[in-house]
């Protein structure tokens, strides 16, 4: 009698456990189908979508709770250099980018812990306000300003810092491709990256 | 059936249980953390957020550009009036049910003299002369305002201007 009972206790804690793992892995592996590639850049539809069905909710939930829907803002992440390196601290970037069809947009630079770098030089976003929406622009990230006029620092980000676009309220005309989005080149990197 | 079957059965059951439930929760779960952050001084009233630094780590990749304001709603004693004061550059309401459905929103094209709405629990009545009514799916929800505040000085005249903000139960505006 209590052998059954043990052994009813032990299937019913691995039934829980295998249904919980499996519901873990279906939002981890169901995240790849809201990622689209525009070159170096990532975008997630996930963020602000509508909840259509039980795993889009929790996977919205989980990627971009309280975020906006893709009709009010459009956000991108970048986190590598066009060779594919992961973005370091000891490098010197550039990043251009052409006129964006949107009302407003910015761009910030993020630590590997998904918050805004410890430093104080203020200079952890960029946006729209400062660099016009109807000429093509450019800011150099890098740890000190030097004789640029637009500047990222990405003083103590140390290795793995990423960057994320947002663009609000996007025209008809903005396209998602590669092509409308900024492009990072690296001018160079000391030589303890 | 007989054996080490039942087990199996068994626990392949208490599996699909426990993948649906997971699943369905998993959203309830994050957006209760979330109205009980922002209720912590209490239901239907905005609380302005803190300029975002390199000090803000309650959410993760947060923007610094933005002013926000957020009201945790709770429609169990009826409807509630949400307002949103009007900015001179972008700003947006928006509302997200219980299990984190954002369900509406509304922005400055559409609202340039800001905006004001009664907020309702799906299948309850309207109140009479009300202009615009949204339905909650959810007893419970977030409002959220964001207003574009790239500097310090757009940030303090947002400040000013959400105090001109309400969030209130209709029965506490009434009493």
């Amino acid at each position: 009698m209590l052998r059954q009972v043990l052994t009813w206790a032990a299937a019913t804690l691995i039934g829980a456990f295998l249904g919980v793992a499996s519901a873990w892995a279906a939002l981890e592996f169901g995240r790849a189908g809201f990622t689209e590639k525009f070159g170096a850049w990532t975008h997630s539809s996930a963020a602000g979508a509508a909840g259509a069905g039980p795993y889009t909710r929790a996977i919205v939930a989980r990627d971009g709770l309280l975020a906006l829907s893709a009709r009010e803002a459009l956000y991108f992440t970048l986190s590598e250099d066009e060779n594919g390196r992961p973005l370091d601290e000891s490098c010197i970037y550039e990043l251009s980018g052409p006129p964006l069809a949107a009302r407003w947009w910015s761009v910030t630079l993020y630590a590997r812990d998904n918050f805004l770098v410890q430093n104080n030089d203020h200079a952890g976003s960029i946006d729209a306000s400062r660099l016009g929406l109807s000429t093509a622009w450019s800011v150099r990230i890098a740890p000190v300003r030097g004789n640029t006029p637009h500047w990222l620092s990405s003083r103590s980000a140390g290795r793995d810092f990423s960057l994320t676009l947002r663009v609000y309220n996007p025209q008809r005309e903005f396209r998602l491709s590669a092509e409308s989005l900024p492009t990072l080149t690296t001018v160079s990197c000391s030589e303890s990256s | 059936m007989t054996g080490w079957g039942k087990y199996v059965v068994g626990a392949l059951i208490v599996a699909i249980v426990a993948h649906i439930v997971a699943i369905h929760a998993a959203p309830r779960l994050r957006m209760n953390i979330a109205i009980e952050r922002l209720s912590a001084d209490g239901f239907n009233r905005w609380t302005f957020a803190e300029r975002v630094t390199p000090a803000s780590r309650q959410i993760v990749r947060p923007s610094p550009d933005f002013a926000y304001s957020a009201c945790a709603y709770d429609l169990s004693e009826g409807p509630v009036i949400l307002a949103a004061a009007p900015w001179d550059s972008y700003w947006s309401l928006s509302l997200y049910a219980a299990n984190s459905d954002n369900f509406f929103v509304v922005d400055d094209r559409e609202a340039h003299y800001g905006a004001e709405i009664t907020l309702v629990q799906r299948g309850r009545p309207h109140p009479e002369g009300a202009s615009q009514v949204v339905e909650s799916p959810s007893q419970r929800g977030v409002a959220l305002i964001r207003r574009l505040a790239p500097s310090p000085e757009t940030y303090s005249a947002a400040a000013n201007v959400a105090r001109e903000d309400v969030c209130a139960s209709v029965a506490g505006l009434a009493g």
